[in-house]
């Protein structure tokens, strides 16, 4: 999978592939656990927390519907301080910007901090392509990157990778290092990613990172990290690339203070990461370090086109992983399934905004509805109803595999006809109940595969939901 | 048309008619969002709640009377962490004083720096966060590149939270090239979703608050 070419029509091959995959499964299991517990305990310990949450989503519906006065605002403030902004249309005037600016400071090796949109633009193969080693330096992303992968969760992109495979790549990779060296133990391998990585910093010519939000009071680009990466990335090199979309707008530094009290705390269940870093044209006059040259590159690549559609409000998305921890589904399959760059809930609605409902249509209809996405997310988008907004969609340009569209023809026949869905349904109770017998679980039926491979089918226990209805009355 | 006009024209397009005085209104400050309780702490609760939040983030803090105070505690520290009698700070006056044991050098962070020391401009309780702020004197890759990482912090530039911290900070009107919000020292939970300290930064990190 890559960028350019996503996996996302074979959807349900890829589930299949995660479902089968021991290390996918083993490694989801150890850490949903660990998101879901952390964010309830930060969410606990705070309790203006939901109060926040709404001044969040206030914020963002502010901003979207006066995005193009605080773009304008942004780029004044960011090119008084000396500092350049390119506007992308699309993926590839983004590469194409940023090679142009690696090319005329002479790169021939780019850092990365972390930086969702540099891979929804596929800046690392592309600067490949053209001579240019881009070179990442979160721990996850370099992980991945050895195992030439994309991230499988946009905040822990190396999730489904086991501590022994880790290993292995560590060992291939760093082959100066003596092979008889100890790396049994967690700490060994973080501590020698830490001294090669350290290296790369000081060699690289340009610096990309993301940003997790754009100030438009200040003109600063600001990035939340744990690890540093992104810092060095930025500071060591002689140019600063910040890659960023265009709906990350904040207003001002309160707004955003109130994006972060809910960022870290929905993410990893943090009050705060440990850096989050505020940066604003190049270098000053007399400052010792810093980069002396800062582009920022202004992202579209199809967002425009959700403003004013039932998909605005997946733009006030701050990108972090909440509605995936908590979705049945991402827990199932993990990241990797979803074929592009954006997994879960948040990918099922994003990703047919843009590379379209043709290539991702599939992503929508891998949820379950329950509502744990929305019911979670910092900034209250309503994911269920917009993966619904994307089957009526996939449904109305005839996408929908025959099968499901007859099953849903049928359907329609019985859910609008009261007797022949009483009729149907108080069969089917008392057939399912029968063939429980007594269990109160089904662990194969016919037809009904594609459930009881993967889990037991709960039998009906008495009457159908109609009936005991009537009772009632 | 270029790309900048086709995306602006788009947006203005689909969003209707924007509201320049609700934004001019916004970007003056005019909008007030809900300060959490732990962003409020006043007097010396507050400055036990920063210490006690910077603990929380695995920073270790101490206390000193004054900056005279400095060499002396840096010595034991490094002497206690087992780590040579060498310091890597900015040019910041600050640091100009009779650091006897002590080899301080001057500059920006290098490859191998076990030891560096910089100045904290501010601070909030509310997370046990520390504001530093590129300059001159103040090389951002200190921050980045110690092994070890002491932070000089004034116990009167503590803030309760983000608001208070803000008013401040465009009092001094300043307008470096980098703030970092620090809160206790690196880490990563990307090599078997287990969080270990020290990931490209700081592995420890160290607040003089001073007064």
């Amino acid at each position: 999978m890559s960028a350019m070419s996503p996996t996302t029509p074979r959807f349900k091959q890829n589930v299949r592939e995660a479902l089968a995959n021991r290390n996918i499964q083993a490694a989801l299991g150890n850490a949903q656990a660990g998101f879901v517990a952390k964010r309830a305990a930060a969410r606990a310990a705070l309790p203006e927390f939901d109060d926040i949450r709404d001044a969040a989503r206030d914020l963002k519906n502010h901003v979207l519907a006066n995005l193009a006065d605080y773009l304008e605002r942004y780029e004044e403030k960011v090119t008084a301080a000396g500092g350049h902004v390119h506007w992308a249309e699309t993926a590839g005037d983004a590469q194409r910007i940023v090679l142009d600016i690696c090319r005329k400071a002479g790169a021939k090796t780019v850092n990365k901090g972390k930086s969702m949109i540099s891979e929804e633009c596929g800046i690392n193969d592309f600067l490949e392509e053209h001579g240019v080693r881009a070179q990442e330096t979160d721990l996850g992303e370099y992980i991945i990157q050895l195992r030439h992968e994309a991230p499988s969760h946009i905040i822990a992109p190396a999730i489904h990778v086991t501590v022994p495979e880790v290993e292995a790549e560590f060992r291939k990779a760093h082959t100066h290092l003596d092979p008889g060296r100890n790396l049994s133990e967690k700490a060994g391998l973080m501590a020698e990613a830490r001294s090669v990585l350290r290296e790369k910093y000081f060699a690289a010519e340009v610096g990309i990172t993301g940003a997790n939000m754009l100030i438009a009071e200040t003109g600063q680009s600001v990035i939340v990290t744990n690890e540093g990466n992104g810092d060095l990335s930025q500071s060591l090199p002689r140019v600063h690339i910040v890659m960023a979309s265009l709906e990350k707008i904040v207003p001002t530094l309160e707004d955003a203070a109130t994006v972060l009290r809910v960022l870290a705390r929905s993410a990893t269940g943090q009050e705060i990461t440990v850096y989050t870093t505020f940066s604003s044209g190049p270098r000053r006059e007399g400052d010792p370090d810093g980069p002396e040259e800062y582009h920022v590159i202004l992202l579209d690549n199809g967002r425009t086109n959700m403003l004013g559609t039932e998909f605005q409000e997946m733009l006030r998305c701050i990108r972090c992983g909440a509605c995936m921890n908590h979705c049945p589904v991402y827990q199932s399959v993990g990241g990797h399934a979803y074929g592009w760059v954006y997994p879960g809930p948040m990918g099922a609605v994003l990703t047919p905004s843009l590379i379209g409902v043709e290539k991702g249509g599939q992503l929508p209809n891998a949820s379950t509805f329950c509502g744990r996405c929305e019911a979670v997310c910092p900034m209250r988008i309503p994911l269920p109803k917009m993966m619904r907004h994307w089957r009526e969609r996939e449904f109305e340009k005839n996408l929908t595999p025959s099968a499901a569209r007859c099953g849903l023809a049928a359907w329609r026949i019985v859910a609008t006809r009261p007797w022949a869905y009483r009729l149907m349904t108080a069969a089917a109770a008392r057939v399912l109940r029968i063939a429980a017998m007594g269990k109160g679980r089904l662990a194969s039926l016919p037809m009904g595969r594609g459930w009881t491979d993967y889990r037991n089918f709960p039998a009906p226990q008495g009457r159908t939901f109609q009936s005991q209805w009537r009772g009632e009355q | 048309m270029s790309a900048r006009e086709a995306i602006l024209s788009r947006i203005r397009r689909a969003s209707g008619a924007a509201d320049p005085q609700a934004v001019a209104a916004r970007l003056a400050g005019g909008q007030k969002a809900p300060v959490p309780a732990q962003g409020r702490a006043e007097g010396e609760a507050r400055v036990a709640q920063f210490i006690a939040k910077a603990r929380a983030a695995d920073a270790t803090v101490s206390r000193l009377a004054s900056a005279d105070d400095l060499p002396g505690a840096l010595a034991d520290e490094l002497r206690a962490r087992n780590l040579p009698a060498a310091i890597r700070t900015g040019a910041d006056p600050l640091f100009d004083r009779d650091w006897g044991g002590i080899e301080r050098s001057i500059g920006t962070g290098r490859l191998e720096e076990p030891a560096t020391l910089s100045r904290a401009q501010m601070a909030m309780a509310e997370t046990g966060t520390l504001l530093l702020a590129s300059g001159p004197d103040n090389p951002v890759t200190l921050t980045f590149l110690g092994e070890t990482h002491f932070v000089v912090l004034a116990a009167k530039d503590i803030h309760a939270g983000f608001e208070d911290m803000w008013a401040a900070w465009r009092a001094r009107g300043l307008d470096p090239r980098t703030v970092n919000l620090v809160t206790g020292p690196s880490r990563s939970a990307d090599i078997g979703q287990t969080l270990q300290l020290g990931a490209h930064g700081p592995v420890a990190l160290h607040v003089f608050v001073v007064g």
